[in-house]
């Protein structure tokens, strides 16, 4: 089998990964509208924490496979981690996108502002920064190898900073709300709002590997044409 | 393919055929794909960009490169600025230099650290016929005290009295490695186009 | 180890000679911190904002900027003439070269420190005398960090085409710990606060430089191999 079609054939597995949890999705919202509770204090607008959340820790979970891809590509130069740390980014620059929008629609009814510098919400604001820049190296440079190595160092300095602006933001001011899953002393939701929040982390987890994979077919199938044009095989 | 010391090999080809980056791969500067290059000796070379800083004079150039080499301070630095005649500018700034003076100039550097291999591509461009002159005398020196050269040219007419082989490079591969045999400049392009014929 | 401070020394030195042959971007950086000092200066309502909350952020906010402009000067060098082949083709290691490059933008940005400082006391009326030396010692650390990241990545940015506008667009995030170390540092030194409100953050800007440094040291060979 060629490379052509084993990249066609995952994008195509891709896509059906995709379409299972945009399903998926789209049930996790039914039950979260209408079969699960109204929370006390924050009223409806709570509800917007089953995407939000998850969605954050998609673009967490995509921000440092990107770091680790990156580090395994500069330990072994193969063209392959480079294409799925670029589009492990992308996806996560989107998803990014999606939960900083989100946090102001919840955070408006709830806190009664758009926007806080609290640590949570500035430490994925630099996350988000920081995917941009990635991408914005990529776009700048033409050749791949160039490019594949800056991006790499990129990838593996950003992985490293983030825990350092978590705690940097962190010590700053705290306004978010306090984890409710990730207690020592173990989740404090009812058990109904807890089967919904892990089933939309799972969504969500499943929907970032569907749309990494359509997007990494899609790099290689880009980098076949763009070597058929160049004329020359790279070995 | 391989280089003998005290002997000049020449690189013919068109634009593009690969003859620069031959000599960047010998020089280090590229990493080959595939196969190994072995050296024996130091390297130097000498390209179309000088290389060098022009905000400062040649000595302080020379020196700065002779410190990165770890070369002591033997003076060796005035003595190539002498053998390369830039004597009476070697305190200027070298942004102030003509191209033939950069030419020689770089030259010097390439020499710096004695290598036992020199690259040079296109070193008579844009040279006047003083400035080749000297140049092409540095190269007879360097060959009689045993340095092998590796030259890539277009100027087959100036330096086909210096050298000993020839090396033909066809869209980026050597097609043919001879010795000149008595061949004048027209009768290694005629040569040249042989090959070219023969590859297309 | 001697051949490592040898190679190092002479490129820091090279770096140094050409700048100040030129100074276009040391004074440069030096305009700059003295219009971002007096533009921060004058922007402020006297009666609502004191100089103990304004001043540690405006120093730190023209240390940051004015250094910025001075980075890319480093790894620019190295493209005029195609100077970084020839270094390349000496034995220069990648870590003598960054290291030289390192040290090179230290000493730039300190002077350009220097030589704001004063223009800070005047604008300013914090006690700066008395803590003097504690003052320098958190800008020398926060420059470190700051100066090794910055190295890096310019070494990558000067082969992009908008490298003034993509070095700090890569570099702003990288400054988040090191800058708001160095900011609340700042304001407690001038602050007189005891040193028991400082150690986490000092302890958070030691860890920084430490990591970050060995990091773009470890990092730099990537970026110099063809």
């Amino acid at each position: 089998m060629t490379r052509r079609d084993r990249a066609v054939r995952a994008a195509r597995r891709g896509a059906v990964v995709t379409g299972i949890a945009l399903v998926g999705l789209a049930a996790v919202y039914v039950r979260a509208l209408m079969f699960t509770p109204i929370e006390r204090t924050q009223g409806p607008a709570q509800k917007i924490f089953y995407v939000h959340a998850p969605v954050a820790w998609a673009a967490l979970l995509a921000f440092t496979v990107c770091g680790l891809l990156s580090l395994l590509y500069l330990i072994m130069r193969e063209r392959k981690f480079d294409l799925m740390a670029a589009a492990s980014a992308e996806v996560g620059t989107a998803l990014a996108v999606v939960m900083l929008t989100t946090g102001p629609l919840w955070g408006k009814p709830i806190w009664g502002t758009w926007w806080t510098w609290d640590a949570r919400l500035t430490s994925t604001l630099f996350t988000f920064l920081l995917f941009v820049g990635y991408l914005v190296l990529r776009g700048a440079l033409s050749d791949f190898d160039v490019r594949a190595r800056f991006s790499a160092v990129l990838g593996v300095m950003a992985l490293v900073l983030v825990p350092f602006i978590h705690v940097t933001v962190y010590w700053f001011r705290t306004l978010h709300p306090d984890p409710v899953v990730l207690k020592p002393e173990g989740p404090s939701l009812p058990s109904v709002m807890l089967v919904t929040l892990l089933t939309s982390i799972g969504v969500c987890t499943v929907l970032y590997i569907g749309l990494v994979m359509q997007r990494y077919s899609l790099a290689v199938l880009q980098d076949i044409r763009e070597e058929e044009e160049a004329g020359g095989g790279i070995p | 393919m391989d280089v003998v010391p005290g002997e000049a090999l020449m690189l013919v080809g068109g634009n593009g055929a690969g003859k620069t980056t031959l000599l960047r791969l010998m020089a280090g500067l590229l990493k080959p794909n595939r196969g190994t290059i072995h050296y024996s000796g130091a390297v130097g070379m000498v390209a179309h960009h000088t290389m060098m800083y022009d905000a400062l004079t040649a000595r302080e150039n020379l020196t700065f490169f002779g410190r990165l080499h770890g070369l002591p301070r033997d003076g060796r630095v005035d003595r190539l600025i002498d053998l390369l005649g830039l004597t009476h500018a070697r305190d200027q700034r070298i942004a102030t230099y003509s191209r033939g003076m950069l030419q020689r100039l770089a030259i010097a550097r390439a020499l710096l650290h004695e290598p036992d291999v020199l690259l040079l591509d296109e070193p008579l461009t844009g040279l006047d016929d003083a400035a080749s002159h000297t140049v092409l005398d540095v190269i007879d020196e360097l060959k009689r005290r045993g340095a092998a050269l590796v030259i890539a040219s277009h100027q087959l007419v100036e330096l086909i009295g210096a050298v000993a082989r020839v090396g033909y490079m066809v869209a980026g591969r050597l097609a043919a490695l001879e010795p000149i045999a008595g061949l004048d400049a027209g009768g290694v392009v005629s040569r040249y186009r042989e090959l070219v014929a023969g590859d297309g | 180890m001697g051949e490592l401070l040898r190679v190092t020394a002479a490129i820091a030195r090279k770096d140094l000679k050409v700048e100040w042959r030129t100074k276009t971007a040391f004074v440069s950086s030096l305009v700059f911190a003295v219009l971002v000092l007096a533009v921060l200066y004058f922007a402020r309502d006297k009666t609502s904002v004191g100089d103990y909350d304004l001043a540690p952020g405006a120093l730190w906010v023209t240390f940051t900027f004015a250094g910025m402009l001075g980075l890319n000067r480093a790894f620019l060098l190295e493209r005029e003439n195609r100077a970084l082949d020839g270094l390349r083709l000496t034995p220069t290691t990648p870590t003598a070269l960054f290291l030289g490059k390192v040290v090179g933008n230290l000493v730039f940005l300190g002077v350009v420190e220097l030589v704001s400082l004063p223009l800070f006391i005047l604008f300013y009326d914090v006690p700066i005398w008395r803590q003097l030396p504690v003052l320098l010692g958190v800008v020398a650390l926060a420059t470190v960090g700051y100066v090794a990241v910055g190295t890096l990545l310019s070494a990558m940015v000067v082969r992009t085409r908008f490298s003034e506008v993509m070095l700090p667009v890569l570099l702003l995030p990288f400054l988040v710990p090191p800058i708001v170390s160095a900011v609340q540092l700042t304001w407690r030194i001038l602050a007189l606060r005891p040193l028991s409100e400082m150690t986490g953050w000092l302890s958070l800007l030691a860890a920084f430089d430490v990591i970050f440094f060995t990091l773009s040291l470890l990092l730099f060979e990537a970026i110099l191999v063809e």
